[in-house]
């Protein structure tokens, strides 16, 4: 009985398609770590960066009228919260994980502060279609039987999310730009012998992770829900941050545990009638990342100087 | 009991009249937190101001009802002291591993493993006596959090993952682990994601019943109903004591104090590191599995419902709390006053000013901010120098917060598991850690 629905499960077209939709999600905040923290500014906050992405994407394609106007406020207000631990935590040298969790209680804070005020209680606010981020067919190819609906009818968020991978993974390790960016985070007084501006670096990538949270958000509001929920990340930046460690802060290790962690989440809602409840299924991701954490397959290390605030001129 | 031998410098270039040194280190150790909360109260006004429909008059009214809902009068004051026991005991819980340099986001999934065993040693043996019940509950919910916190100590000690990282696995994996307890094996017949309330004896007396039991014969008699406050807040009193022995008057105590301010002075003092981390992981996660069995035996409802410790936001005022407080055992109990206070006001600001109670959250934020970030140093830079209140290096050294600056970091892990500074940097702070450390040699 277990294999006979596991197998059906696991055949579906549904089952890869919708696990290629939570990879995308994952993979946008994700990878906004890797950038983060490679520059060695630790970010626990990818679900608050998301949160008012989802609620800015929501209101902003509500007051532009357009999708395009909806995104790019998405991205912008998941900037400026990015921006706020920059400064905090660079300029200000504050403890970056204590602003990580400030910037997710601000971000809980104001989307709940401001949807009723907003909305003028008018509940929660749903988009139409011509405002939504829609799936789109990518003509004949999409119509190949189980590789179409696979690949090629996704949500438009899911390409970007693969360009962007593959920009990152380019950035960090294929040129000039990359290079400073690790060796800011791994050894920044080096790094600043050499001429590079470590404030600056630091700066850009941490905005540049809250840029890639709130395009997340928006995916998840504006694309996959349809509709703005109080609280409605509910934990993914939190498995997104598992991800990047799982992956070892590599950009393609990352987005190797992100389908890993959207297979489990695309499987604990269909394995339902398997009687396996969906909650127990819910915590594999972050079981297997704290089996990664004691190296028991293969160890994370942090970049060296992840989380420490840098001194120009030393202590 | 082993003592790094560290030369105390002298701090004090002359001596000082002893009301005015007093004077000037209750200035030192209350500066910061207040000037956090004094800042953010300020910022949440503005926000209020800013906010459509808002004006000073409605920040003014807002702030107002804050304060009636949470001290305004006895009623307002017993609802909030319900919501400052919990906080007490997260706020302990992550106090005391701050004293380590440990930081344990974990607080919530402790207390959410504590509230769960608890319940189900309740509805396991529904039938036993209060007397047997009770205290069982109680102990069970204390080594369930213990367990759940020391997990992470022990994989910090073992193979030095970095427990931020560890806690909030450990977190996700509480919360989905109870709801799926509470929504499977423990479910209620008839009601949905929840389990049924508590049977009667395994709740907690009301103080205000006990009282009348006692005492109703000789003095005025409390009606238990407006007051529901409930034994659990004492309890929350005895661990601030027993908080306060366990860091000032033990040796445990004090070995946490160093391996927080110099792992590596600790470990060439003989202290044993690995033992002692994993040991304040899991008396901290103790405290916060204890909050967790006093919030379900307290208060009404007294029954789990599945996805509510994800959004309870006990677990994460505990982080401000601990901070605010400044890890010690008074400023844990006034900064729990404080949080509780918001909650609760906030919670009557929401029904009678029509300001979202979810205010309480930015106010929050930006009192970590400002206890975090080195804003006052920063001003204090910035001012022209006759303005400066103090350029005094007991000030200085005052505001920094050790435990919090100096948390021991992932990949500065020693090939035996135990995590040491990384080479080059300690060198370099370990002067300013002796001249921490002399200080508090100094204080005791």
């Amino acid at each position: 009985m277990f294999w006979h629905i596991f197998l059906r499960v696991i055949s579906s077209s549904d089952l890869w398609a919708a696990t290629l939709q939570f990879t995308a999600l994952l993979l946008l905040p994700a990878l906004g770590g890797v950038i983060s923290e490679r520059s060695g500014v630790i970010n626990i906050a990818m679900e608050g960066m998301m949160l008012v992405g989802a609620y800015a994407g929501v209101m902003g394609a509500k007051a532009t009228g357009s999708v395009v106007g909806g995104v790019l406020i998405a991205i912008i207000a998941g900037s400026l919260l990015a921006l706020v631990h920059a400064i905090v935590s660079v300029n200000f040298k504050a403890d970056q994980i204590i602003s990580g969790i400030a910037i997710n209680l601000a971000a809980l804070g104001l989307t709940n502060y401001l949807l009723p005020l907003q909305t003028g209680g008018q509940g929660v606010p749903s988009l139409g279609n011509n405002l939504r981020l829609l799936n789109i067919s990518l003509g004949p190819i999409s119509n190949i039987p189980f590789i179409g609906p696979v690949f090629f009818q996704q949500n438009i968020v899911f390409y970007v999310a693969a360009l962007i991978l593959l920009g990152i993974h380019f950035l960090l390790f294929h040129t000039n730009a990359g290079l400073r960016i690790r060796a800011v985070g791994e050894h920044p007084q080096a790094a600043d012998t050499a001429g590079v501006n470590v404030q600056l670096v630091r700066y850009m990538c941490v905005i540049g992770s809250g840029a890639l949270s709130g395009l997340a958000g928006a995916f998840l509001s504006m694309g996959i829900a349809g509709i703005f929920n109080s609280d409605m990340t509910a934990g993914a930046g939190f498995i997104a941050l598992a991800a990047m460690i799982f992956g070892k802060y590599t950009p393609f290790g990352t987005a190797g545990a992100c389908f890993i962690f959207g297979l489990g989440e695309a499987l604990s809602v269909r394995m339902q009638d398997t009687g396996i409840s969906p909650n127990l299924l819910s915590t594999l991701p972050y079981i297997i990342t704290l089996i990664a954490l004691v190296g028991l397959v293969g160890r994370t290390v942090a970049p060296a100087a992840d989380g420490i605030p840098y001194e120009p001129g030393g202590e | 009991m082993a003592v790094p031998t560290v030369q105390p410098r002298s701090p004090e270039p002359r001596p000082e009249f002893w009301l005015l040194a007093w004077a000037r280190k209750l200035g030192n150790s209350l500066g910061r937190p207040v000037f956090a909360v004094v800042l953010s109260m300020i910022a949440g006004a503005i926000v209020i101001m800013i906010s459509p429909g808002g004006s000073p008059g409605a920040a003014a009214s807002a702030y107002q009802t804050l304060f009636q809902g949470s001290f305004g009068d006895p009623q307002s004051i017993s609802f909030t002291l319900v919501r400052v026991g919990p906080l007490i005991l997260t706020g302990l819980g992550v106090a005391i591993a701050f004293r380590a340099g440990l930081f344990n986001i974990g607080a919530e999934g402790q207390l959410a493993i504590g509230a769960m065993v608890a319940g189900m040693i309740a509805f396991k043996e529904p039938h036993w006596p209060a007397w047997a019940l009770i205290p069982l509950m109680l102990i069970a919910s204390i080594i369930a959090g213990a367990i759940w916190g020391g997990i992470a100590g022990w994989l910090k000690a073992w193979r030095g993952a970095h427990e931020v990282v560890t806690t909030i696995m450990l977190n996700w994996i509480a919360f989905y682990l109870t709801d799926y307890l509470i929504d499977g094996p423990f479910k209620a017949p008839s009601q949905a994601t929840q389990t049924p309330p508590l049977p009667a004896q395994a709740t907690l007396p009301r103080i205000s019943t006990a009282y009348d039991q006692l005492l109703g014969g000789f003095l005025p008699r409390i009606d238990p109903n407006a007051y529901n406050l409930d034994v659990g807040f004492l309890l929350a009193l005895l661990a601030l004591v027993v908080y306060w022995f366990i860091t000032a008057r033990t040796t445990f105590g004090y070995e946490l104090r160093v391996i927080g301010q110099n792992p590596k002075a600790a470990r060439y003092a003989g202290i044993r590191t690995g033992r002692n981390i994993f040991l304040v992981m899991a008396i901290s996660g103790a405290f916060s599995g204890l909050a967790g069995a006093i919030h379900l035996m307290g208060q009404f409802p007294y029954t789990l419902i599945a996805t509510t410790f994800s959004i309870d936001p006990t677990g994460f005022d505990a982080i401000a709390v601990s901070l605010l407080g400044r890890t010690t055992a008074i400023g844990v109990l006034l900064a729990s006053l404080f949080f509780g206070g918001l909650r609760q006001g906030g919670y009557l600001m929401q029904l009678n000013a029509n300001i979202p109670g979810d205010l309480v959250y930015i106010i929050q934020a930006l009192v970590l901010f400002c206890i975090a970030a080195e804003f006052l140093p920063a001003i204090q830079r910035a001012l022209p120098a006759w303005m400066s209140f103090s350029r005094r290096p007991a000030l200085a050294t005052g505001i920094k917060e050790p435990t919090v600056i100096d948390l021991p970091r992932e990949g500065a892990a020693s090939s035996n598991g135990e995590p040491v500074p990384v080479e080059g940097d300690a060198a370099a702070t370990d002067s300013a850690t002796v001249e921490r450390h002399s200080e508090r040699v100094e204080e005791d």
